[in-house]
């Protein structure tokens, strides 16, 4: 063999090692088998799949495994809001709104076959406020749990809530089988399940998918051409997932990057849906450190907040102005909110009140790391308020350390502590009690709001909250009308819920009060 | 017998090695700024929870007890349980482990064979258009970005060719609807014990975008060290002796010049294995390959530090491991190199 022929050899090696192997591209909507697909190309993994500690993403397999008493749909619209009925068909309160009687479907059946009773419902919640992870302080309120017959769940409290609307919660709210109530943690992520709900996990590969199959029977039903099998794909990467969805490799994702949505809404394959979010972004005032201690300069730096301009650029213009820290779509809403607009001459001139024209004041800001609609906020604030002679550092910091810095001494945190919220259960007293109620030690109510008149106020409209909603919700209103009056924080936006959808996909409706989650059981192709 | 003492050796000092990493992982852990408490309890915990965790994880006792904990715990292989997936960290790895070796090694055999016999064949042909082509290849691979290469080669293969699968392990149709079932955690290795030649073949072209990328840089390193030695080496007398004696081209240049020439390339394409395993992140997020890499870069951005502590571990024995090999190979492939 001469060079020659090495060389020809070493080139029909490369040829042969470089030989396509042709794929076909392939659609997901139906297995060889015929049988139907719906492919979630889900940007987050499922940290916790225990429905008594899940409290994160894990939400969305659980949503569709499991089911709760009551789920909240959404005021839309003119119509208001309302509690459904899913486990639970009816349920009554008494006058003083501290016994909640429950009535429970006849008929449903867990996947290992036993029934829904009373006592499952009873040991459901008692496992969940026993390991106390995740969201089971939502029971806190309850005292104890009967079950008179097999389909009366009684609850007493121990004070008046809206046990309705906490029974709707996605989180620490699934009924389980009684088989899994000794279960441990390990025994449900290892892709076990114990649910009533249309479909059961098949397969769970943690971080790559999770497989859900359609029980046989289901009580709910299904509508015709519904899917035999949820698939949640995990795929980190917003690139791969919009190849996904745009390929018909999945039907549903989320988390694409606001600029990429007019190309996609263009795409007569796909539906973009945008709903507004329960989710709310603000920054809390350190009410607790000069100057930030005088209202009358966290007024300023509220005034001097670009809201559209954040809006337009952090969200492509899908967010929507914040009218406080209770987004639209939950009860105690109040749309007409006195919250300030972007007015620097006015803002100039509350400085020039409070001796602080020409000040150089230095504010520390921290947010998350990452997080790049708090980043755009962030530079944006900080170009007007330089205007304003305002030196304003952005400090971006991993949650833990953003969180632990606030809740040392508030003498020495920062001075806006930039987050987002959203509620466990749909509550207006959820946002208001927690962000800006007077905390001993400050768990939430990271600007360290203290107004003994608001404690009072969203207190007493929490305890009418369960039986004279109405009221309730007036007192609630006004409650964050001081908050807004004090300017205890500023309010940034709410933020948009996006959701990209194939458009043969019949049956599809946004959620917020459930963040992320799809019901797959509603839709068909 | 030197070998075998010089092995032995070998394995000591590893054990050093491994002992001192195990050390650092934890007071690095100690250091950091961050509450495992409050990481373990969950999305926005309550105080409470926050301090059952802190019972739960035993953090108040002191360090050195806690030291003497850990690192038996870490000596037996009980690594704990995961923050952030809840469940147990020896699970996991044997899920991510084997993904990321079967790309690993499927990414080393490929820049041993296209790095080595270029390089070869480059020098052979000093200052051809072959060499030149060689060498302006080597520098593109070594030059462009990891990322970016990737995306390169999905535009491709994948997006224009349609030719290679984008992303992923194996095709929906074969993970959602007929998986394939979890004896090794290799699909090569799986698909043949079940007998599923399309699957396999499925497998194989999943592998290939994803093993070219990480291919790239050790091979392009490996085609340049092998063609500077071959060229040195070439002009040795031996190899004047060995053309005079009349052998062929190719023994020549395989038999006799490339085992004096190959060692640093060896040692470039080892290391970089060992390196593969964990940084290899982008690569495995680009193509959705549910890796090493990507559970530990998650586990380092939400901090799951029985994560991190577990995968430095098994990065540091397979590091070890891959050094003893190289260097033995080395012995063995070019017997100058003293056992020493």
């Amino acid at each position: 063999m001469n060079r020659r022929d090495v060389l020809k050899s070493a080139a029909l090696s490369a040829l042969a090692a470089s030989v396509p192997l042709a794929l076909p591209r392939w659609s997901m909507a139906l297995a060889q088998d015929g049988s139907r697909i719906f492919t979630l190309a889900h940007p987050a993994g499922f940290p916790d799949l225990d429905p008594a500690t899940s409290f994160s993403n894990d939400g969305a397999v659980l949503a569709n495994v499991y089911e709760g008493l009551t789920r909240y749909i959404p005021g839309k619209d003119d119509a208001p809001a309302t509690v459904a009925p899913v486990l639970a068909t009816g349920w009554e309160t008494s006058a003083d709104g501290l016994t909640w009687t429950f009535k429970l479907r006849e008929g449903v059946k867990f996947h290992d076959g036993s029934d829904l009773t009373a006592e499952a419902v009873k040991g459901s919640i008692e496992r969940t406020t026993k390991i106390a992870g995740g969201a089971a302080f939502i029971w806190s309120p309850v005292t104890a749990i009967t079950a008179p017959d097999r389909l009366t769940v009684v609850f007493t409290l121990s004070s008046p809530q809206p046990l309705d609307v906490i029974a709707a919660s996605g989180f620490a709210a699934w009924i389980i089988s009684p088989a899994a109530f000794d279960k441990d943690n390990a025994w449900f992520n290892a892709g076990n399940d114990a649910g009533s709900g249309p479909f059961k996990i098949d397969r769970y590969e943690p971080g790559q998918r999770a497989i859900l199959k359609r029980v046989a029977d289901y009580w709910g039903g299904a509508p015709d051409g519904a899917f035999d099998t949820a698939a949640f794909e995990i795929v980190e990467d917003a690139v791969l997932d919009q190849n996904m969805i745009e390929g018909g490799q999945a039907d549903w994702t989320y988390g694409l990057a606001y600029e990429n949505l007019d190309a996609l809404k263009a795409n007569p394959d796909l539906s973009v849906v945008v709903n507004p979010s329960f989710e709310t972004l603000f920054g809390m005032y350190n009410t607790k450190k000069a100057p930030l201690d005088r209202p009358k300069v966290r007024q300023a730096l509220s005034l001097a907040f670009p809201y559209d301009d954040v809006i337009a650029a952090g969200t492509s213009g899908l967010g929507s102005r914040a009218k406080g820290v209770i987004p639209s779509g939950i009860w105690g809403h109040d749309p007409d909110a006195p919250v300030p607009n972007t007015d620097l001459e006015a803002a100039k001139a509350l400085l020039a009140e409070e001796g602080l024209t020409d000040s150089n004041l230095e504010l520390v800001m921290t947010y998350a790391t990452s997080d790049t609609l708090e980043a755009t906020a962030g530079e944006l604030w900080k170009a007007n308020l330089a205007q304003l002679g305002i030196t304003l550092t952005l400090q971006p910091m991993a949650w833990e350390a953003q969180w632990e810095l606030a809740k040392s001494d508030p003498a020495a945190a920062q001075d806006i502590f930039v987050m987002y919220w959203w509620p466990t259960y749909v509550t207006p007293y959820d946002y208001l009690f927690n962000l800006f109620h007077s905390e001993q030690s400050p768990a939430y109510n990271l600007g360290y709001y203290t107004n003994p008149d608001y404690d009072k106020l969203i207190d007493e409209a929490a305890a009418l909250s369960g039986t004279d909603r109405t009221k309730a919700e007036a007192m609630f209103k006004d409650a964050q009308r001081m908050v807004i009056a004090d300017s205890a924080a500023v309010f940034m936006l709410d933020k948009p819920n996006i959701h990209i959808l194939r458009s043969d996909v019949k049956g599809y409706q946004d959620n917020p009060a459930y963040g992320h989650v799809v019901f797959v059981n509603d839709l068909s192709r | 017998m030197d070998l075998v003492r010089y092995t032995l050796r070998r394995v000591l000092l590893s054990a050093f090695v491994v002992v001192g990493v195990t050390f650092l992982v934890f007071v690095v852990a100690q250091v950091v700024p961050s509450d495992p408490a409050a990481l373990y309890a969950g999305p926005r915990p309550t105080a409470e929870q926050i301090a059952k965790a802190r019972v739960t994880l035993d953090l108040d006792a002191p360090l050195p007890q806690r030291f003497v904990r850990f690192a038996t715990a870490m000596g037996t292989g009980d690594f704990g349980v995961s923050y952030k997936s809840r469940r147990l960290i020896s699970q996991d790895l044997a899920v991510y482990l084997p993904a990321t070796l079967e790309l690993a090694i499927f990414s080393t055999l490929l820049a041993l064979l296209l790095g080595i016999p270029t390089g070869v064949i480059a020098a052979a042909r000093r200052g051809s258009w072959l060499d030149r082509l060689g060498s302006l290849g080597s520098i593109l691979s070594v030059a462009m970005p990891t990322f970016f290469f990737a995306m390169l080669l999905q535009l491709i293969f994948s997006q224009w060719l349609g030719l290679l699968p984008l992303s992923g392990r194996l095709s929906q149709q074969i993970s959602i609807a007929d998986p394939l079932p979890f004896v090794t955690g290799f699909n090569l290795i799986d698909a043949l014990m079940a007998a599923r030649p399309a699957v396999f073949l499925d497998a194989l072209s999943h592998l290939i975008l994803p093993a070219l990328t990480l291919a790239a840089y050790p091979a392009g390193i490996a085609m340049r060290l092998t063609r500077s030695a071959m060229i040195e080496i070439l002009a040795r007398r031996h190899i004047v002796a060995a053309r005079a004696l009349g052998l062929s081209a190719p023994r020549i240049l395989f038999g006799h010049a490339l085992p004096n020439a190959v060692g640093p390339a060896l040692t470039v394409i080892g290391l970089s294995f060992a390196y593969a395993l964990t940084g290899a992140v982008l690569v495995e997020i680009i193509f959705a390959w549910p890796g090493l890499g990507r559970y530990v870069s998650e586990a380092i951005l939400s901090k799951d530090f029985p994560v991190i502590a577990a995968a430095t571990l098994v990065v540091t024995l397979c590091y070890v491991v891959m050094n003893l090999v190289i260097d033995l190979t080395q012995t063995l492939v070019d017997p100058r190199v003293a056992l020493t």
